[in-house]
């Protein structure tokens, strides 16, 4: 049996389905989450059950890449129920979409998610008079404490796909048809629709393209939620909602709200930067008997020679500086993401900042990608679909891969500078220099189409449990990635070191002194990059660098090439020649910036 | 009332509240209108508007929604108190 998940974005689609399941797939307060199609095996009572979660749409039939995965999904299975998850607070916009799956003729389970938010919301919805009104099953639920599950498993348990009326399923099949070519049923137009200006000519009377306007099918589904949502649902002040409409019309005035949003920011990062500072010490306090019993260890076990002096160095250090220096920013940098994010606030800097954000060619939504990014690049760089056009993800992702640090080279820049007294203000304006030049000249080469549209999710007060599954779903990546990769790293450069490799670049000592005003050492620690950027510095802090020496580096360090988890993600979303073209982007900046440095300080 | 001055979102002030009229034809993006229920017939409320000609926002049913200046200046509504 293969069930599929559709709704609006941002109702809660992996939230049912994580319930449903019992899986772990992100959950979050903005749109564009979910952006692929994953299929989830499901085993309910004897049944082996297919789910499909797919990213959020407003309307199957409009144009757009997951609108048609969609389309190509419904002809590709064989799907014997549609699961509809509405948001219940927010009814009449997401029925719109529901008449339109109704309109397909397969089954359709009704899932009025978030009930218990609607509820605290005051809003009460008539479920009975709905079902009757739509003809489909419909089941109050919410994702978060698990109302309606039990309902849902029995429909699951009970609709077998073979009791299937034949009729329907051949309408079904005509409709998928339709779908498939990219029509829409039901497609009429009237000249009294031309006359009171709904028809965007979607028939032979203009050129626009039937999916990029609205049709009369379209504006008669609006009809129908505007009727219905009015006829099922009724609202009763309550104390939460009136407090929470206050604090979101205070987020959404322009002159109060920006400011406030932008010290929030600020603030943040005071907090991420202090909190990584003041760790740091106490963690390596705790951390240094252990530290020196594995060293002691190593160094008795293994014979002498080579590979003691690398191990008996490389694990302890490749072991400590992750927990003293990057795990703190991570967990912090987790935190603050999940409340940002989980509040409903990331969204809001969307809006505050899209003037700004026109300066770098890119609209309001790219805030979201750019501030994830500060976590970790990867899954950032898969966020940047949000972005409605190719030249505009391009610019996100570039950004992403040069210029935003993410939390475990934020942690270690930090203690590296430390170390060398490099100076912070120097290479912090460097990178801000270098973000906005380089947006400026993006934007240059791509104009963008001003067509900024984006819905807010509303303010909530964020969920303990949500931010807590949140912080533990980012934060997991210190073990399973950063831990093991620094681990295997951190033994190579060492071995690179004690090797006398190195000594091989002394040659380029003359260029690089010429060029950068660095020595050809720290000059490597730059080509390091390409393996993980925050590897790097592990490579300057066994140098010997003067604060001049050690700021020029770290700026070419801080403004380089992607890490290698990132480029693999930038293959799979913008392909070879977008990662070739960024990679040489990144070279010539990081390059630019020494030589600039270089001359200037 | 007739259509001698067309009044679009972006004539209207914070608080106000608006029907609604038509979307002007021959804009690609409206799709993504209706996608957000800006359709014909729909009340919105203007929420609040950006300084440096930023976006607007409005507010429909349950829903907010941020539009650009040009998107909300091919929307042509009336207001209503
Ligand atoms: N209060 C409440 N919040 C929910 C519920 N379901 C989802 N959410 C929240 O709604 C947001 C969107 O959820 P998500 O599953 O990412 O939505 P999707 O985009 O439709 O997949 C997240 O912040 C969830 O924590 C629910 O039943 N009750
Ligand atoms: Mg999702």
């Amino acid at each position: 049996m293969a069930i599929v998940i559709i709704g609006n974005p941002n109702v809660g689609k992996s939230a049912v389905l994580n319930r449903l399941s019992g899986s772990n797939i992100l959950v979050s307060n903005y749109p564009g989450t979910s952006t692929e199609i994953s299929a989830n095996p499901v085993k309910i009572g004897k049944k082996e059950i297919t789910i499909f979660d797919t990213p959020g749409i407003y309307s199957i039939f409009s144009e757009g890449e997951e609108q048609k995965a969609i389309r190509d999904l419904f002809e590709r299975e064989e799907i014997d129920l549609i699961l509809n998850i509405v948001d219940a607070s927010n009814l009449e916009r997401n029925l719109v979409l529901s008449y339109e799956l109704m309109d397909l003729a397969l089954p359709v389970l009704m899932l009025l998610n978030q009930i218990d938010r609607a509820r605290a919301l005051g809003i009460r919805i008539n479920e009975k008079l709905l079902s009757e009104l739509l003809k489909i099953p419909v089941i109050p639920f919410s994702a978060t404490t698990g109302e309606g599950l039990q309902e849902v498993w029995e429909i699951m348990e009970s609709s077998s796909p073979e009791k299937k009326d034949k009729a329907i399923k051949e309408e079904g099949q005509r409709n998928k048809e339709n779908l498939s070519r990219g029509k829409k049923p039901l497609q009429e137009c009237s000249l009294n629709e031309l006359r009171m200006g709904q028809c965007n000519g979607h028939c032979a009377l203009c050129s626009i393209p039937a999916d990029t306007c609205m049709s009369y099918a379209d504006w008669r589904r609006v009809e129908k939620a505007r009727t219905t949502a009015d006829m099922v649902s009724s609202s009763l002040g309550e104390r939460q909602r009136i407090l929470l409409e206050k604090t979101q019309a205070f987020f959404d005035s322009s002159l109060l709200g920006t400011p406030v949003l932008l010290l929030l920011a600020y603030l943040a990062f005071v907090l991420l930067l202090k909190f990584v500072a003041i760790s740091e010490g106490p963690i390596t306090a705790l951390l240094e008997p252990l530290n020196q019993t594995i060293e002691s260890f190593l160094s008795n076990i293994l014979p002498p020679g080579m590979l003691n002096t690398i191990l008996s160095k490389a694990v302890p250090e490749g072991l400590i500086i992750p927990f003293s220096i990057i795990m703190p920013a991570m967990l912090m940098v987790a935190c603050i993401m999940s409340l940002l994010e989980d509040s409903g606030l990331l969204p809001r800097y969307s809006v505050a900042l899209e003037r700004a954000g026109s300066f770098f060619g890119i609209s309001g939504e790219a805030i979201i990608p750019l501030s994830l990014g500060f976590g970790c690049r990867t899954p950032a760089i898969m966020a940047s679909r949000i972005m409605p056009t190719a030249s505009q993800r391009f610019i996100v992702i570039t950004l992403l891969s040069i210029v935003v640090p993410c939390a475990a080279t934020l942690g270690i820049l930090a203690s590296v500078i430390a170390a060398f007294q490099a100076s912070l203000p120097v290479i912090a304006g460097t990178m801000f220099a270098v973000l906005m030049l380089m947006g400026f000249i993006l934007s240059r080469l791509m104009p963008r189409e001003d067509a900024f549209i984006y819905e807010l999710p509303p303010l909530r007060f964020p969920l303990w449990s949500n931010v807590g599954k949140k912080v533990k779903m980012r934060f997991s990546g210190f073990f399973t990635e950063v831990l093991p990769l620094l681990l295997i790293m951190s033994i190579a450069v060492r071995a690179l070191l004690e090797s006398g490799f190195l000594e091989i670049f002394r040659t380029m000592e003359a260029f690089t002194r010429f060029l950068f005003g660095i020595p050809a050492e720290a000059f490597i620690a730059v080509l390091v990059t390409i393996f993980q950027r925050y590897l790097a510095p592990l490579v300057l802090l066994n140098l010997d660098l003067t604060p001049r020496e050690a700021t020029i580096a770290i700026s070419m360090i801080a403004l380089s090439l992607p890490c290698l988890p990132a480029m693999v993600m930038t293959v799979r979303e913008i392909g070879w020649s977008g990662l070739t073209k960024i990679l040489g982007l990144g070279f010539l900046t990081s390059c630019s910036v020494g030589i600039m440095l270089n001359l200037i300080l | 009332m007739e259509e001698v001055t067309a009044m679009t979102i972006n004539d209207m002030k914070p608080g106000q509240s608006a029907r609604i009229l038509k979307l002007n034809r021959g804009l690609q993006a409206g799709r993504r209108l209706f996608e957000m229920g800006l359709v014909p017939g729909a009340r919105v409320k203007l929420v609040s508007r950006h300084p440096f000609k930023g976006p607007v926002l409005l507010q429909i049913a349950n829903t907010q929604i941020a539009l650009g200046r040009k998107m909300a200046n091919s929307v042509e509504i009336e207001i209503q108190e």
